[in-house]
C-alpha cells in the first residue's frame, strides 16, 4: 500500500537534517504569516470578501474577460487568446520571432511553467533567462521549482555557492547568501540590459481598467520590462478581478499570506505600452473554463498562488516539493493536478491527513482539504484506488455492519497482543514501521457493559441543576 | 433529557476505560444514559480512505440506533465531527434527513456548551500537555484554530482547569497534526511516523507527564511511537482526568 | 479570434449559477491614531527608512548627508539641484546604468504597509529600479491608513501608462530564506516626508 508520493516522501525523510531544516524553515514562514494576519483585525472579513469577489468574477468570467480585453486594447495593448499551452507557446514565440528576439528575460510565472514555455522557446533557439534569484538557481541546475513562491527552498547555500563558482565565477568556497546574491545581481543586470524582450506573469488582471498587476520583492519583473522594447504577459483566466477596489482586498492578503510581509516590495501596475514599445497580453485558458463547470472543484479557481497552504501543510513540509508528481505541490497542487488529469496525478491524493489547516490559511477560502476528501471518493471509479485499502474498507464495512461479528472480534482481538513479534511487525504491516501496535484490552467496553461492569460512582454534582429535556 | 452514549470502535476495543470514565462523569452530572449495544463504527476510516459508500449503511444503522435520543455524546472529537459533517451528505443522497447530525456532541463540547459545568469532582496532581486534535480544533471548534484571527479559547483547557492540582500545558505548534490521519497512517507511514515523532518532541518539551486529549485515535498513533522508541510520556483520555475521583 | 470566441463560449457554457459582487466599501480597514508615525515605523520594518524633513531644512543637503558617496544622481524633480542626470531627457534607458542614487516623487503613502504610490512621472521608469539607492519624496499630508483608501485615490499620470507601489528596498530570501537587501533594485530606500 504505497503511492508515488509516499515512496518519494520516504526518500526525502531519510535525510534527517534536510527534512528537519525544510520543515522548520517553512514553519517559520507560517509563523510570520500568522503574526501579520493577527495584526489585521479585519483579517477574517478580508478572506471572506476575497472569496466572494472571486466567486462573483468566476461566475461572470465571460463578461469580465471580455471587458478586460476591450479595455486593454483601448489602452494600446495587443491582446491574444490561447486555448491551451501549445497555442500560448506559439503566440509567445510568434511575438518574439517578429522582433527577432535572441534573449528573453523572464520573471517568475507558474503559468509559463504549466505550459512548459522555456523548453519550447529554447528549442526555437531563444536564450531564455529566468531572473528571479530562486528561479535562476534552479534553471542553472536544470530542475523544476519545489515550491511556487520559494522555488529553490530545497537547495542549500553550499550548493548555490558551488553552482555560482561554476556558472558565475564566484570565489571558491564562499556560500554567504549576501555575497552570492550580489554576484547574481551583477550577472542578471547584464542580462536585463542585453535582453530583447521581457516577460512576466500576472498576479491580478483588472477588468475595469485593463491593467495587469505584478507583485515581486526582487524587482526583477520591473527590471525586465524597463529596458527591452517588448513586454509579454502570460495571464491565466482566473487572474481577472473586477476593479481596483477589489485589488485593495487582494494586495492586503497576498504578501501577508505568502511570506508574512505587509506588502511585496513592488506592486507594479502595467496599463499602456511605454514610448516606442509593445505590450502583449496572452490570456490563457488551458482547462480553466472547463473547471468552472465542475461544481465540486471549481473553487480552486479562487487560488491566489500564495503558497500559504504549502507552508502550513504538515505533509508538504516533511516530504518536499518533489514528492508530488504534479508541478505544483502541496494541497493546492494535489487538487490542480487532479483537475488536470486524475489518471496521471492520482498518486498525490494520499499526501493529506485531512487536518484542514490549509483551509484555514487560504486567503481565498478555497476548501482544499474537503476537495482532497472528494477526490479520494473518486479514486475507485477511476480505477486508481489502492486494492489493499479497498479490501480493508470492504472488510471493515462487513465487520461493522454486523454487531455480533464485531463483538466477537472485539472478544478475540486481545489475541493479537500475544502473536509472535515477527508476524506482527513484518513488511506488510505499515503501522509497525515506526510504531508498536496498541494493546487490545481484555474486555471491550461493550463486554464490560453487558457484564454490568460499567458502573456509576454514586457521587453527584451538587451545583448543577437537574437537566430538563 | 436522555443521552445515547456512542463509544467509537477503537475506544471500545483499546481504550474502554475512556468509555467507562465518560459514563461515570455524565452520571455525576445527572445525565441519564443509554448504551445501544448494537453500535459499531461511524464509518470514518473508510470514508477518509476514499470509500464513503461503505459508510452509508453504517450511517443508516447509526440513525436507527441513536435517532431517538435528545443528545448523542461520544468521547471522540473526530468521530463526532464525521457524524456531524458527513452524515447529512451521505443520507441526503438517500433522501433521508439526518437526525443525529444536529444532536451529536463530543464529550468536552457537551460538558462545556450544554451542561455548562463549573466544577469537577476530583484531583489530578500532574502536568498534562493537551493534544489539540485537528478535527477537534478545525471541525468541532473545541479551541480557536491557530490559523484564524479570532478570539483565543479552549474548551478542553477550560474543563481541565476545573480539576484540582492539575497543571495544563500546550505544545509548541499547538494544533499541528500528529500524522495519524486514518488510513493515511498506513498509506504514508514515513510521513506519518515523522509527524508523530515531531509532535511528541513538542509534547515532551512541555515537561508534562501525560498527553491528554479528546481523540484516542491520535493518541493511539503517538502511543505506538512512544512504545517503540521508549519515550518518557504517558497518555490519558481527557474523560479519565475529568472523572478523577469517581 | 476563434480562440477568443471558443474560450468565452466555453466559459458561458460552464457557468451553472452566479454569485453577486460583495459590497467592498462596507469593509473598514485598519486606521491609526498617528498615520505618519505608523508609516515611519513600518517603513523601517520593511527595511527602508523614513525621514521627516524639518522646517527650513534643505532637502539637497539632507540627501547629501544621507548618501555622501553617491556620485551619479538621477532626478527630474525641480527642487533637486544635486542631480547629475535627468531621466526625462535620456532617450535610451540603458544610459541610466551606473546611477548611484535616484530621487523620485511619490504621491500616496500607505501607513499599513509602507507602500508609496508612484505613477510613472519620468520618461524612463528604469530610474526607479536601476538606481543603487532610492530616495522617494512624499508629502506627509498624503499618507492614508490602508490599501483600500489608497486604491480609491491613486491615479496614473496622463502621459504614462504605468504606476507602482514601492515598499522598502528590493529584497530576496531565495538562498536558504536568508534575507538580503538589493536583489535587483535599490539596496536601500529613504522616504523623505515633506
Amino acid at each position: 500500500m504505497s503511492t508515488k508520493h509516499s515512496e518519494a516522501a520516504k526518500r526525502f525523510i531519510a535525510n534527517k537534517e534536510q527534512r528537519t531544516w525544510h520543515n522548520e524553515t517553512l514553519w517559520l514562514v507560517r509563523e510570520k504569516r500568522d503574526r501579520l494576519a493577527m495584526a489585521v483585525p479585519e483579517w477574517e472579513k478580508l478572506r471572506e470578501l476575497s472569496s466572494e469577489i472571486k466567486l462573483h468574477t468566476i461566475t461572470h468570467l465571460d463578461k469580465y474577460a471580455e471587458q478586460f480585453a476591450q479595455k486593454a486594447e483601448a489602452n494600446g495593448v495587443v491582446v491574444h487568446w490561447a486555448k491551451d499551452a501549445k497555442e500560448h507557446n506559439e503566440i509567445v514565440h510568434g511575438i518574439l520571432a517578429a522582433h527577432n528576439t535572441k534573449k528573453l528575460v523572464k520573471s517568475k510565472s507558474m503559468l509559463t511553467e504549466e505550459c512548459h514555455l522555456n523548453k519550447y522557446l529554447i528549442e526555437q533557439g531563444i536564450d531564455v533567462v529566468e531572473t528571479d534569484l530562486g528561479e535562476r538557481i534552479i534553471q542553472f541546475m536544470n530542475i523544476p521549482p519545489s515550491h511556487i513562491v520559494m522555488p529553490a527552498i530545497h537547495i542549500k547555500r553550499q550548493e548555490v555557492g558551488k553552482l555560482f563558482e561554476e556558472k558565475l565565477g564566484t570565489e571558491t568556497g564562499n556560500s554567504d547568501p549576501t555575497y552570492l546574491t550580489r554576484a547574481a545581481r551583477k550577472h542578471l543586470r547584464d542580462q536585463f540590459l542585453s535582453a530583447d524582450a521581457g516577460m512576466t506573469g500576472c498576479n491580478f488582471a483588472i477588468a475595469e481598467t485593463g491593467d495587469i498587476v505584478v507583485c515581486t520583492n526582487e524587482g526583477n519583473a520591473d527590471m525586465g520590462t524597463s529596458f527591452p522594447k517588448v513586454h509579454i504577459v502570460s495571464i491565466g483566466l482566473e487572474k481577472i478581478i473586477p476593479n481596483l477596489n477589489a485589488l485593495g482586498v487582494y494586495t492586503r492578503l497576498l504578501a501577508r499570506s505568502a511570506t508574512g510581509q505587509p506588502s511585496t516590495t513592488y506592486t507594479s501596475h502595467f496599463r499602456k505600452p511605454g514610448e516606442g514599445r509593445e505590450l502583449h497580453y496572452v490570456i490563457v485558458d488551458n482547462g480553466r473554463s472547463d473547471i468552472i463547470g465542475n461544481e465540486e472543484h471549481f473553487q480552486t479557481l479562487k487560488c491566489l498562488r500564495c503558497a500559504a497552504c504549502m507552508n502550513t501543510c504538515p505533509v508538504y513540509r516533511r516530504s518536499g516539493g518533489y514528492s508530488y508528481t504534479y508541478f505544483i505541490p502541496g494541497p493546492i497542487g494535489i487538487n490542480l493536478g487532479m483537475l488536470k488529469s486524475p489518471q496521471q496525478y492520482a498518486d498525490n491524493v494520499s499526501a493529506c491527513t485531512l487536518c484542514y489547516s490549509c483551509n484555514n490559511v487560504c486567503p481565498a477560502h478555497v476548501n482544499l482539504a474537503d476537495q482532497i476528501y472528494r477526490w479520494r471518493q473518486d479514486l475507485d471509479s477511476l480505477g486508481k484506488a489502492d486494492p489493499m485499502k479497498k479490501v480493508m474498507s470492504k472488510g471493515l464495512k462487513f465487520l461493522f455492519g454486523l454487531p455480533a461479528l464485531y463483538n466477537t472480534t472485539l472478544k478475540f482481538a486481545p489475541l493479537v497482543n500475544h502473536l509472535p513479534r515477527f508476524t506482527v511487525y513484518n513488511g506488510l504491516n505499515a503501522w509497525g514501521e515506526g510504531r508498536e501496535l496498541p494493546e487490545f484490552t481484555g474486555d471491550s467496553f461493550t463486554a464490560l457493559w453487558k457484564k454490568g461492569k460499567v458502573t456509576k460512582s454514586g457521587k453527584k454534582c451538587s451545583t448543577l441543576k437537574k437537566q430538563k429535556p | 433529557m436522555k443521552v445515547g452514549l456512542f463509544i467509537p470502535c477503537y475506544i471500545n476495543a483499546v481504550y474502554p476505560e475512556a468509555g467507562v470514565a465518560t459514563y461515570k462523569l455524565l452520571d455525576y452530572f445527572g445525565v441519564e444514559m443509554d448504551y445501544p449495544t448494537a453500535q459499531t463504527c461511524c464509518g470514518q476510516p473508510m470514508a477518509n480512505g476514499g470509500f464513503e459508500g461503505e459508510a452509508v449503511s453504517l450511517a443508516n444503522k447509526f440513525e436507527e440506533l441513536f435517532g431517538k435520543y435528545d443528545y448523542v455524546v461520544a468521547p471522540s472529537a473526530s468521530c463526532t465531527a464525521f457524524v456531524k459533517e458527513v452524515y447529512p451528505k451521505l443520507l441526503n443522497k438517500e433522501q433521508h434527513a439526518c437526525q443525529t447530525s444536529g444532536k451529536i456532541y463530543d464529550l468536552c463540547e457537551f460538558l462545556h456548551d450544554i451542561l455548562k459545568v463549573k466544577e469537577m469532582p476530583g484531583t489530578f496532581p500532574h502536568k498534562v500537555s493537551i493534544h489539540n486534535s485537528c478535527h477537534g480544533v478545525r471541525e468541532l471548534n473545541l479551541s480557536s484554530a491557530s490559523e484564524l484571527n479570532i478570539e483565543r479559547y479552549s474548551k478542553i483547557k477550560d474543563l481541565l482547569k476545573l480539576v484540582k492540582g492539575i497543571e495544563v500545558f500546550e505544545p509548541h505548534k499547538a494544533d499541528e497534526c500528529c500524522g495519524f490521519g486514518g488510513m493515511f497512517c498506513v498509506e504514508e507511514p514515513d510521513v506519518s511516523v515523522c509527524m508523530g515523532q515531531d509532535k511528541l518532541k513538542n509534547h515532551i518539551a512541555t515537561g508534562a507527564a501525560y498527553i491528554t486529549g479528546a481523540d484516542s485515535s491520535c493518541m493511539m498513533h503517538m502511543q505506538g511511537i512512544v512504545k517503540r522508541e521508549k519515550l518518557p510520556i504517558k497518555f490519558i483520555h481527557v474523560a479519565q482526568i475529568l472523572a478523577s475521583g469517581l | 479570434m476563434s480562440s477568443k470566441n471558443d474560450i468565452l463560449e466555453n466559459i458561458k457554457r460552464n457557468i451553472k449559477f452566479t454569485c453577486d459582487l460583495p459590497d467592498i466599501s462596507c469593509l473598514k480597514g485598519m486606521e491609526y491614531a498617528d498615520k505618519i508615525a505608523q508609516f515611519i515605523e513600518i517603513t523601517q520594518g520593511v527595511g527602508g527608512n523614513a525621514y521627516l524633513l524639518k522646517e527650513g531644512e534643505d532637502i539637497n543637503d539632507l540627501i547629501k548627508t544621507l548618501y555622501p558617496e553617491a556620485k551619479e544622481i538621477a532626478s527630474n524633480l525641480p527642487d533637486i539641484t544635486i542631480a547629475t542626470r535627468n531621466p526625462d531627457t535620456i532617450d535610451d534607458p540603458h544610459a541610466l546604468d551606473g546611477t548611484d542614487l535616484g530621487i523620485i516623487q511619490g504621491e500616496v503613502g500607505v501607513a499599513e504597509n509602507g507602500c508609496v504610490w508612484i505613477p510613472q512621472n519620468v520618461r524612463q521608469k528604469a530610474v526607479y529600479f536601476i538606481s543603487e539607492y532610492l530616495v522617494i519624496v512624499l508629502d506627509r499630508k498624503n499618507i492614508v491608513h490602508n490599501m483600500h483608501e489608497a486604491y480609491r485615490q491613486i491615479k496614473f499620470s496622463d502621459k504614462y501608462g504605468f504606476g507602482l507601489f514601492i515598499s522598502g528596498p528590493s529584497k530576496t530570501a531565495d538562498i536558504e530564506q536568508a534575507l538580503v537587501m538589493g536583489a535587483h533594485g535599490a539596496k536601500g530606500v529613504t522616504v523623505i516626508l515633506k
